[in-house]
């Protein structure tokens, strides 16, 4: 790799070298997708199926057969390091129409298993971790909720840990198995003081 | 067990001295397995009396090398260790023959395709492997009989089963060749979906013009008889003389030939057409993939061969009218009844064809659900000249013509979901390309764009051919398309796709979306082939005797493949096969006979309790009980014999003899497995 060292970091940014390597493959990260998303994730082909009928796509950034190109090439830093990781919906309408018959939305769901691994990850995720933590919900129930539960006749608590919060328990200690209320709160501490 | 005694041998054989050759075939086997190794143990082997090794034995040298040690060592049986018997058996079969030997006195031991390339990286253990292979086919070698094969003379005539583009032109080829040939088709008329299509890439040649005068030809030819509406029914016998029992359908109409043999002079069928305007009944036609009306008794289009008129019996309501308009003629027969016709022939070509996989299976693309989306057929139909629509392209919803029309390839093609097809259907993206064209042409100011995810244009001008059509305006976008969603004001749709060369999703308003559905073999395929005893591969498409070396053969002898029946073809390669397969399934028919390998089963009679129980379980019905002697014993019809093996693993009493798989020779195998074979 050929560096210039411009004084101007922009530049020096700008004019980096952008050409793909074989040694920035990581075959060990392939497997990794392959064995935690449970689907023959190097056999994209790269039609674009996934991408054209996802719904995050024409919002955002988020290319999903960019993220299985990723995967079969195994470029485990630009995979895990990109924040569009995160902005999958888990609607799985590209699982559903993959004619390779993958599941894309199983391999992001791997990637942001080693993207935790290596502590990458969004607060906003964590703190659905911590708000599962404390009340058994990622979206605790709240007085608007209520009031519009009430008119159509139903309890305003859900029959959940809302209504039976002595299971919330048990919620916990399957996070904490997984060490991960601890980890996030580790987080979070770090990145908000 | 008692020892069986082979019916043949009458005198007892001379000692055994066997001959054995390691080949190395360059490095494939030599490479994986110790050469020197394997002919040091050889030579251990009882009845081993020769052992040489060569670079390539399938070579003239190798060849001479057995010739020469047959008679300088006064060999009784030869080994050869190499490749697979199904690659180089005739080779060393023909060698040991001209050594002096019955040439069914060779074994082969494969050390190859079943050891080195399976443990290439286990020397070790290959090696040892081989040894066994060889001891084993030393074991059986020094068993081995002389055998003789049978000739059987050849039916002077062929069948080909069905008549689109392939089985026509296989028909003309055999029939040219001064064969007798019987064409069987199912549907009333020969063309196929060949006689659908507008045009042909990359030429653009009309597609009917290049085609009916090879119909009118197959309809002239005096070697032809032509069998419409008709279905294989039943298949006996085996290559020279296949004897096939054809349905043939009541049409309904005599033809004049048909006519006069019903005592009816100057009658039959004209193709008039008078019987059609008094039809009260009135049905899709197939042909038009049923955009266009027919009547109960119909034609499929005028350029039909035969022209003979139809009856559908399913919408037919026997009133009677078009008995009455075609008066004197008397054509129509509304009693005609199916007929059963046994012909003999030596030879069949299965010219099956394909038809359109249901594309509607795939809900994401909306067929059948919106009206604006078709298939390509029905583009075909749409915009050909004698068409529905006199080959105006119009949109099925409200006749308007379209401006922008989106082609989805691909269309259930190379799909592993297990909806459609996991190969590629082959001829879609020529086919979209030449639709573009003709919208282009057709239609100043249209727009096609085509979602592809690889142009497929392999064939000769077939890729200068993709080249003049996106010179000519048709947009190309590299992406599948993933779903399709209609207005259902307007009925326009719009397609999701990604463009994934400029990485963005797109959405995409057009006023007709042509899918490019996959193919898959036609409905009666799979119950024909069976008939014929003919294997298919995995996707249904029947399966050749060798995919590069015998693309036309299967492995029953006797029947060939032509066209789109053996996998999906355009007409150059489905006519190419034709003319492939007719060569083939003539020189049986030319040469007059054919040898039969002598792997007959034989009854031991004074074994044979005449119990019968192996005439039931013989697949080809070559068994049978007679009368000898004032017993009933087993007799084998030699030449419906396959030597496959059934009745003599059966047998209660040990009375039947399979040639060069006879019982002794089997449990010699077995024992030099099991036991070694070490001195």
């Amino acid at each position: 790799m050929v560096t210039k060292n411009y004084p101007d970091p922009k530049l020096n940014e700008k004019l980096r070298d952008r050409y793909y390597r074989r040694d920035q493959s990581k075959p060990e990260f392939t497997k990794a997708v392959r064995e935690i998303s449970g689907t023959m994730a190097h056999m994209c082909y790269q039609c674009g199926t996934c991408t054209g009928g996802c719904p995050s796509a024409p919002r955002s950034t988020y290319r999903i057969r960019e993220f299985m190109r990723r995967g079969v090439l195994g470029l485990d830093q630009e995979a895990l390091t990109d924040p569009d990781l995160w902005l999958c919906t888990t609607c799985y309408s590209c699982t559903d129409r993959c004619p390779r018959d993958l599941a894309p939305t199983d391999v992001i769901m791997a990637m942001r298993n080693l993207a935790f691994r290596q502590d990458i990850i969004p607060v906003n995720f964590l703190k659905t971790v911590q708000a599962i933590y404390s009340s058994g919900h990622g979206v605790p129930n709240n007085d608007v909720n209520r009031a519009a539960r009430e008119k159509l006749g139903l309890t305003r608590d859900p029959p959940t840990t809302h209504m039976y919060p002595e299971y919330i328990k048990g919620i916990q200690k399957i996070l904490d198995h997984y060490n991960l209320k601890a980890n996030a709160d580790r987080i979070v501490k770090e990145r908000e003081g | 067990m008692a020892e069986a005694v082979s019916p043949t041998t009458s005198e007892k054989s001379k000692a055994p001295r066997i001959g054995v050759y390691i080949c190395h075939c360059g490095t494939n086997i030599a490479g994986s397995v110790d050469i020197s190794a394997v002919e040091e143990y050889a030579r251990t082997l009882p009845n081993v009396a020769h052992v040489d090794n060569y670079q390539y034995m399938c070579s003239t040298p190798g060849q001479g090398k057995i010739e020469e040690s047959i008679k300088e060592k006064g060999l009784t049986g030869v080994v050869v260790a190499a490749c697979s018997p199904r690659l180089h058996e005739p080779t060393f079969r023909t060698a040991t023959k001209e050594g002096g030997l019955n040439p069914f006195r060779f074994e082969m031991a494969n050390i190859r395709e079943q050891n080195s390339w399976v443990h290439m990286h286990d020397r070790e253990g290959a090696t040892e492997k081989a040894k066994d292979a060889i001891r084993i086919a030393v074991a059986k070698a020094s068993l081995l009989e002389d055998l003789y094969p049978k000739s059987v003379p050849v039916e002077h005539a062929a069948m080909v089963v069905g008549a689109g583009v392939a089985g026509m032109q296989a028909a003309l080829d055999l029939a040219n060749a001064g064969i007798k040939t019987y064409l069987i088709e199912k549907a009333p008329t020969i063309g196929g979906r060949m006689s659908q299509l507008d045009k042909t890439f990359p030429t653009l040649d009309c597609s009917q013009c290049i085609l009916t005068p090879k119909m009118v030809d197959v309809g002239r030819n005096e070697n032809i008889e032509l069998m419409v509406n008709s279905e294989v029914e039943e298949v006996e016998g085996y290559i020279g003389n296949f004897d096939v029992t054809i349905r043939r359908k009541a049409s309904g109409v005599l033809s004049p030939k048909e006519a006069e043999a019903r005592g009816i002079v100057g009658g039959g069928c004209t193709g008039c057409g008078d019987c059609v305007p008094v039809c009260p009944v009135t049905k899709p036609n197939p042909f038009e993939m049923g955009m266009a009306p027919r009547k109960a008794i119909y034609i499929y289009h005028p350029q039909v061969v035969p022209l003979l008129y139809t009856i559908d019996w399913d919408s037919c309501v026997k009133c009677g009218l078009c008995v009455e308009a075609c008066g004197e003629k008397k054509a129509i027969d509304l009693e005609m009844q199916d007929e059963l016709v046994k012909v003999k022939v030596g030879t069949v070509i299965l010219a099956t064809g394909y038809e359109l996989f249901p594309i509607e299976n795939k809900e994401e693309w909306g067929y059948k659900r919106y009206e604006n989306v078709i298939t390509s057929l029905e583009f075909e139909r749409l915009i050909c000249a004698s068409g529905p629509t006199g080959g105006h392209l119009v949109r099925p919803s409200d006749g308007t013509t379209p401006m922008r029309i989106a082609f989805v390839l691909c269309a259930g093609s190379r799909d592993n979901t297990g909806i459609g097809k996991p190969y590629c259907s082959r001829f879609c993206c020529m086919y979209s390309l030449k639709h573009a064209h003709q919208i282009i042409e057709k239609i100043p100011g249209a727009v096609p764009y085509l979602f592809y995810m690889d142009i497929r244009s392999f064939g000769k001008a077939y890729e200068e051919f993709y080249y003049r059509i996106q010179d000519e305006g048709a947009k190309f976008i590299r992406g599948r398309v993933s779903n399709i969603q209609e207005d259902p004001k307007t009925k326009n749709l719009y397609v999701y796709a990604e463009d994934t060369l400029l990485g963005r999703p797109m959405e995409l308003e057009v006023d007709m979306v042509v899918l490019a559905a996959a193919v898959q073999p036609t409905d009666l395929t799979n119950k024909t082939r069976k008939l014929f005893g003919v294997s298919c591969s995995q996707d249904g498409w029947l399966l050749e005797a060798h995919p590069k070396l015998n693309p036309c053969g299967t492995t029953t002898a006797g029947v060939y493949l032509a066209g789109a029946c053996q996998g999906p073809k355009d007409i150059p390669d489905a006519v190419a096969q034709a003319e492939g397969a007719a060569s083939a399934a003539s020189i049986p028919i030319h040469k007059g006979e054919v040898e039969l390998e002598p792997y007959y089963a034989m009854c031991i009679e004074e074994k044979c309790a005449g119990c019968g129980m192996c005439v039931n379980l013989c697949p080809y019905s070559a068994l049978s009980l007679v009368e000898k002697d004032g017993r009933t014993v087993m007799q084998v019809t030699e030449a419906k014999c396959k030597g496959c093996g059934t009745c003599g693993g059966f047998c209660p009493g040990g009375a039947i003899w399979m040639n060069h798989f006879a019982t002794p020779q089997i449990l010699a195998q077995i024992d030099a497995f099991l036991i070694g074979g070490e001195q």
